[in-house]
């Protein structure tokens, strides 16, 4: 669980930081602000996929101690 | 496959509230009117800007007013369109108005067949030199507003702010919901466990609630991108994403606390009492202490929740189901993660087991 919560800040904070800039405000805006819902569907993803990848991480180690015991 | 029918039917819920979240065009409306303030006695001319709108296509069915209140209103003395998004219109504004303050916000009205009437509420304030409330009933003429057309195609209400961005409450708003349900079922399982001693509901609360912290995490990030935009900062340190906020802290302690004892009988009695705990406090932290005071959020400061403009027919259409869709599918990542748990449990019970038979073979030597 520490090991997911440092991977989406590392991950994520970045992110914002480049959204945040001037010409990035700018682009989220356009188009009716379409963008920002893009964004969020993208964050989302993101997220499981994260989830995902920690729960993958478990299963290997767990496959791994079955292997050691045959 | 017939037992995973459930997560075939999450994954179509999403895949439904993608496309017709995405796809359905937002109603036409005004984004912007220049100039925003006007003196009386003067012919202006107000340049409006629409969003989805047809203006040069409807010109003929074209009207706008300058809205009052419910019973006066200016109608617009000559429009030119521009394009479809954007028209100049004409109003002479009488000396006086019939009203006994120095300025009065009156919204602006456009009609046409194809796009139906666009309001842009407060759009515009009109000032006046003098009060005089008689000369203004003397020179006002009133048009009144009727004949609206009504939009034919199904859309997505138009809120000035909000733009394309009212689409978020599919994917931002829904995991909110889902986040609760998950949690809900993880505190059910706790109780659970603390009646039956059953180490395979303490799995089961356990991947629930990581689930829920997963959908939370992801509100949050959600909401804050949402919010730099409409907001104006990605954290406005309103009541809601505060409470919200603190109630994850209290979830977060939960993997901490489990964590943090080496026998696996202790670490289930005493996190399953701690999500007891943990569900009793996210229940008055997001839903009655942000409708205490004024918020950001809507469904605050005794607002009534979600209604009228900022969730209409058409989104319950989408929104529900993506309550739905998205509990299912947090309830698909929480089975992996609790066969994963399961999993784990065996493999120790093994150990533990082949160690022992081990100690007694040793003894036995």
């Amino acid at each position: 669980m520490r090991k997911l919560i440092s991977v989406l800040t590392t991950t994520l904070l970045p992110l914002s930081a480049l959204m945040a800039q001037d010409g990035g405000s700018d682009f989220m805006r356009s188009i009716g602000k379409i963008y920002v819902v893009v964004a969020v569907i993208i964050a989302i993803f993101v997220g499981i996929v994260l989830f995902l990848i920690y729960l993958d991480r478990k299963l290997t180690k767990l496959e791994d101690q079955i292997n050691e015991h045959d | 496959m017939v037992k995973h029918w459930w997560k075939a039917l999450g994954v179509l819920i999403i895949i439904y509230t993608f496309i017709a979240g995405m796809l359905v065009p937002l109603r036409p409306g005004i984004v912007d009117v220049v100039p925003s303030s006007i003196r009386t006695g003067e012919e202006v001319k107000v340049e409006v800007k629409g969003y989805n709108s047809n203006f040069e296509k409807a010109q003929d069915s074209l009207r706008a007013w300058l809205k009052m209140d419910n019973d006066r209103a200016l109608a617009a003395s000559r429009i030119e369109v521009k394009n479809d998004q954007e028209l100049t219109a004409t109003f002479n504004v009488p000396e006086y108005l019939p009203i006994n303050s120095k300025v009065k916000d009156f919204s602006v009205i456009i009609d046409n067949e194809i796009d139906g009437a666009s309001v842009l509420p407060s759009g515009v304030f009109i000032t006046q030199d003098s009060i005089d409330p008689e000369m203004g009933q003397a020179v006002w003429r009133n048009s009144k507003i009727d004949k609206l057309h009504d939009k034919e195609q199904v859309t997505f209400p138009f809120r000035n702010i909000l733009s394309e961005t009212i689409r978020n409450t599919y994917f931002h708003v829904p995991l909110w919901f889902a986040m609760v349900f998950i949690f809900l079922g993880g505190v059910i399982y706790s109780a659970l466990y603390l009646r039956t001693n059953d180490p395979k509901f303490d799995d089961r609360a356990q991947a629930l609630t990581s689930v829920g912290i997963l959908y939370g995490i992801l509100g949050l990030i959600t909401g804050a991108i949402w919010a730099k935009n409409t907001w104006g900062a990605y954290w406005s340190w309103d009541v809601k994403q505060n409470m919200t906020a603190v109630a994850l802290l209290i979830y977060a302690a939960y993997f901490i606390l489990r964590a943090s004892f080496e026998d696996p009988e202790r670490t289930s009695r005493i996190s399953a009492v701690y999500n007891l705990f943990a569900f009793a406090a996210l229940i008055p932290l997001i839903y009655v202490i942000p409708r205490m005071t004024d918020s950001l959020h809507p469904g605050a400061g005794g607002n009534p929740a979600f209604g009228g403009e900022d969730l209409d027919n058409t989104m319950r259409m989408v929104f529900y189901p993506a309550i739905i869709g998205w509990t299912l599918i947090g309830l698909w990542i929480a089975s992996l993660q609790y066969r994963t748990n399961r999993l784990r449990a065996k493999l120790l019970d093994i150990d533990s087991e082949t160690s022992l038979q081990g100690a007694m073979l040793d003894r036995l030597k």
